[in-house]
């Protein structure tokens, strides 16, 4: 008899997910399913396998008008495209307007800014040399692009900048990286707001070297708190307004901190490293809520947490995407793309086409017979905001399974309840 | 207590039900008395032989009837009834997704794109850097003279005392595309690890059951001669990556005149590593086997006088590794990022394998 504990996935609720791989493919992953339990499946492939390709970094503006994806690869250009069908908006040269680049001088942090600085590109390569660019899109003319007010500025000295972060008002981004402190910037007139200091030595008067791999923000008007994972496995939490020290910081397993990532709330961060654990933790307390477990076995290079669904994405050299439930830290789907994957964006404007047909933003792979039954759906339900719907199904199947336990416990408890009176009975007699 | 009064009150309600049910029942539990049932220790045995012999039998049975049934169709020509397969633990697999498929092309731009790729398209010769852990010491270096005989262009270099990742910047500096570290503990070699140079991930093995050359019986004395190399079962995305790993240790031009095989066979994760010398004999057969003759009527004869063997020398050691982690990069134990480990969570199942 095979002895096999099969982890069941529940699938996820209907969802959309690019992700960018070490051979420069985009790999458009959706979840369509029709009660909430869809698997998701790769539908597209952007672009062509070629290593010099790979995908360092990436950033999505998605709004509902004119949604952008920003891609920076290994050769050093970025390219814009259209996360709705991959058409190529323009390419940019990054080493052709800072003049002669080192071969090492990457880009490790990009950002498209979506509110009031319309249409702007923050870049930020390895050896410190931040830039901002403002891009405009003719709607006209389709798919040319200008690209002006090129501004700028050295962020540190020396060392290597491996995170970048811009905060959600825009207007301010903070840098670190191996032997760079996090320091926070002031977007508008370039400044430099604030620096950490590095820690205390410890008792026995070793002092580790500065070394982040990661950075949030951690709640959505307030650029002052964030949260940085160093290469020492530890998370710290910063307060600007309080000291330059951190204010909180653990330890997590043994392995460097890789991704950090901060959820709506604004105190639950999910922090993965360097052995593919992924676990969430309240840092107000510094608090390890839970574990995300799952056989995942491969470092994690990127987290996303989808702006209403109560899930979180993350990926990395295992080769997976994997979905995770928020709540019950339960692995809803995972996706296996063959590639090292580099980075993974969520796309929040993603509609279930079944659900507004009307003004659906990708036409493309519209099966009819699909649309018809999730119209019939939809009419049967009046329309709740998707996410409640989700929950309710899930709360609805698991109060079904729990109900059915109980019942088989009611069950057994009348039996033994039976047994008992029985037993009673024949004492009585 | 409870308990049996249970037990009492079912036996009532059967009583209380259909008479003929409850006989037909308790016909089959004299039927299926079974050995462990009796309390008599020598009833027990006695029942217990008599059982086993009646099963012999059947077994017996059942096989003569097959071979019978199989001859029968021979005879009339037909195809004999098809052969049941038994079920084993690697027939019964996990069903993974990662398993490579042979018409996948991102599989092969993803060949291209990794860090053996030159070595295997021949556009460098693989130099091996051999060294050991702090501590060497009896089976350590012998097996390190045994690996020396198996790997062409090996160079075994004394530790000292120098750092890993000392050794690793200085491999670098002298063009060596990969690094063998052998751990020995107790003075027994107990785990193997693999460095791909330059930037090439880091293989952790788990090294067991070494069997010298000189330990074993009718060995051969491997020549100088390129081997050729074997790699079997390396099926998934990352037993194809080790494949991969272990193929680029060695130069890919074997020299068939010297008829040395390398074999790495893989099977539920165990990579079993073996080396052999082989020749293919013309063997003049003077008596032809009936049996053969029968089945093949004429045709049988030509061949059975001109019987080409394939003969095996066993030599260099003979060892099994087990994967028990694979990093991205080179070593770098405490910054590295791993591709992947082996977690407690994923022995959930016998028939789940990784490679």
């Amino acid at each position: 008899m095979p002895r096999t504990t099969t982890i069941e996935c529940p699938g996820c609720p209907p969802l959309r997910a690019l992700t960018f791989d070490a051979l420069g493919l985009i790999k458009v992953i959706e979840a369509r399913g029709n009660q909430g339990g869809g698997v998701p499946k790769v539908v597209e492939r952007w672009g062509e396998p070629d290593s010099s390709k790979c995908v360092l970094a990436a950033s999505m503006d998605d709004c509902k008008l004119d949604p952008l994806l920003a891609v920076a690869r290994k050769s050093s250009t970025i390219e814009i495209l259209n996360p709705l069908n991959g058409d190529l908006h323009v390419a940019i040269s990054h080493d052709g307007d800072s003049g002669v680049q080192a071969e090492d001088d990457t880009i490790v942090g990009l950002h498209l800014f979506r509110k009031h600085r319309s249409r702007a590109l923050l870049t930020c390569t390895a050896k410190g040399n931040a830039s901002m660019r403002s891009i405009e899109l003719r709607k006209l003319t389709g798919l040319s692009a200008k690209i002006d007010s090129l501004k700028n500025w050295k962020v540190c000295g020396a060392g290597n900048i491996l995170c970048t972060k811009v905060d959600e008002s825009e207007n301010y981004a903070l840098f670190g990286g191996k032997g760079v402190e996090v320091n926070v910037w002031d977007l508008d007139n370039h400044t430099k707001l604030w620096t950490a200091k590095s820690p205390a030595k410890n008792s026995l008067g070793i002092f580790t070297p500065t070394w982040f791999t990661s950075a949030t923000f951690m709640s959505k008007d307030d650029h002052r708190k964030f949260v940085a994972g160093t290469n020492s496995h530890q998370v710290r939490l910063y307060d600007i307004s309080a000291q330059r020290r951190p204010v909180l910081s653990f330890d997590f397993r043994e392995t460097p901190i890789k991704a950090v990532a901060e959820d709506l709330d604004g105190y639950t961060i999910y922090i993965g490293n360097g052995s593919g654990d992924l676990a969430s933790v309240d840092i107000r307390t510094g608090k390890l809520l839970g574990c995300f477990l799952g056989k995942c076995s491969g470092s994690i290079r990127s987290i996303a947490r989808h702006p209403e669904l109560p899930v979180i994405a993350s990926c990395g050299l295992d080769r997976y995407l994997r979905f995770w439930d928020i709540k019950t830290r339960q692995l809803l789907s995972a996706v296996f793309l063959k590639q090292h994957v580099t980075s993974v964006v969520l796309d929040s404007s993603f509609i279930d086409e079944g659900e507004v047909v009307s003004n659906a933003p990708d036409p493309q792979l519209l099966e009819a017979h699909d649309v018809n039954e999730n119209e019939v759906e939809d009419k049967a339900e009046t329309l709740p905001v998707k996410r409640k719907k989700s929950k309710e199904k899930g709360k609805s199947e698991k109060e079904g399974c729990e109900d059915h336990g109980k019942s088989k416990k009611l069950k057994s408890k009348k039996k033994s309840r039976t047994g008992i009176s029985g037993h009673s009975s024949d004492d009585a007699s | 207590m409870g308990g049996k009064r249970k037990k009492t009150e079912n036996e009532g309600t059967e009583r209380d039900g259909i008479v003929s049910v409850n006989n037909e029942s308790n016909k089959k539990i004299k039927k299926e008395i079974l050995p462990s049932m009796i309390k008599n220790k020598e009833k027990r045995y006695e029942v217990h032989a008599k059982l086993k012999q009646q099963k012999k039998l059947e077994k017996r049975k059942k096989l003569k009837a097959r071979d019978a049934s199989e001859k029968h169709a021979l005879e009339l020509g037909q195809e004999p009834p098809p052969r049941m397969v038994p079920r084993t633990i690697e027939n019964t697999r996990e069903l993974d997704e990662t398993v490579c498929k042979p018409d996948d092309e991102e599989l092969f731009a993803g060949n291209d794109a990794d860090e053996f790729s030159s070595i295997l398209k021949r556009e460098q010769t693989p130099k091996i850097l051999i060294t050991t852990c702090r501590f060497n010491s009896s089976r350590g270096p012998a097996f390190i003279q045994d690996l020396l005989r198996v790997i062409p262009n090996a160079h075994y270099y004394k530790r000292g005392t120098y750092d890993l990742k000392k050794i690793v910047e200085y491999a670098n500096k002298e063009e060596f595309t990969s690094i063998i570290v052998v751990h020995t503990n107790r003075r027994e070699p107990d785990a193997l690890l693999i460095i791909g140079l330059p930037e090439g991930p880091t293989a952790h093995f788990k090294l067991s059951r070494l069997v010298l050359r000189k330990d074993i019986k009718n060995h051969g004395n491997p020549t100088s001669h390129q081997p050729e190399l074997v790699l079997t079962n390396f099926t998934t995305r990352l037993g194809h990556r080790i494949g991969r790993m272990v193929q680029s240790l060695f130069p890919q031009d074997p020299d068939f005149r010297g008829r040395r095989v390398v074999t790495f066979h893989n099977q539920r994760d165990f990579i079993f590593f073996r080396h052999h010398r082989y020749i293919f004999e013309t063997k003049e057969s003077k008596s032809i086997d009936p049996k053969v003759k029968k089945a093949n009527d004429g045709k049988g004869e030509n061949i059975a006088q001109e019987k080409v063997i394939a003969r095996l020398q066993e030599c260099g050691p003979r060892f099994t590794l087990k994967l028990i982690s694979l990093q991205h990069g080179t070593f770098d134990t405490k910054g590295g990022e791993f591709e992947w480990v082996h977690k407690p969570e994923m022995d959930t199942s016998r028939r789940r394998f990784f490679l």
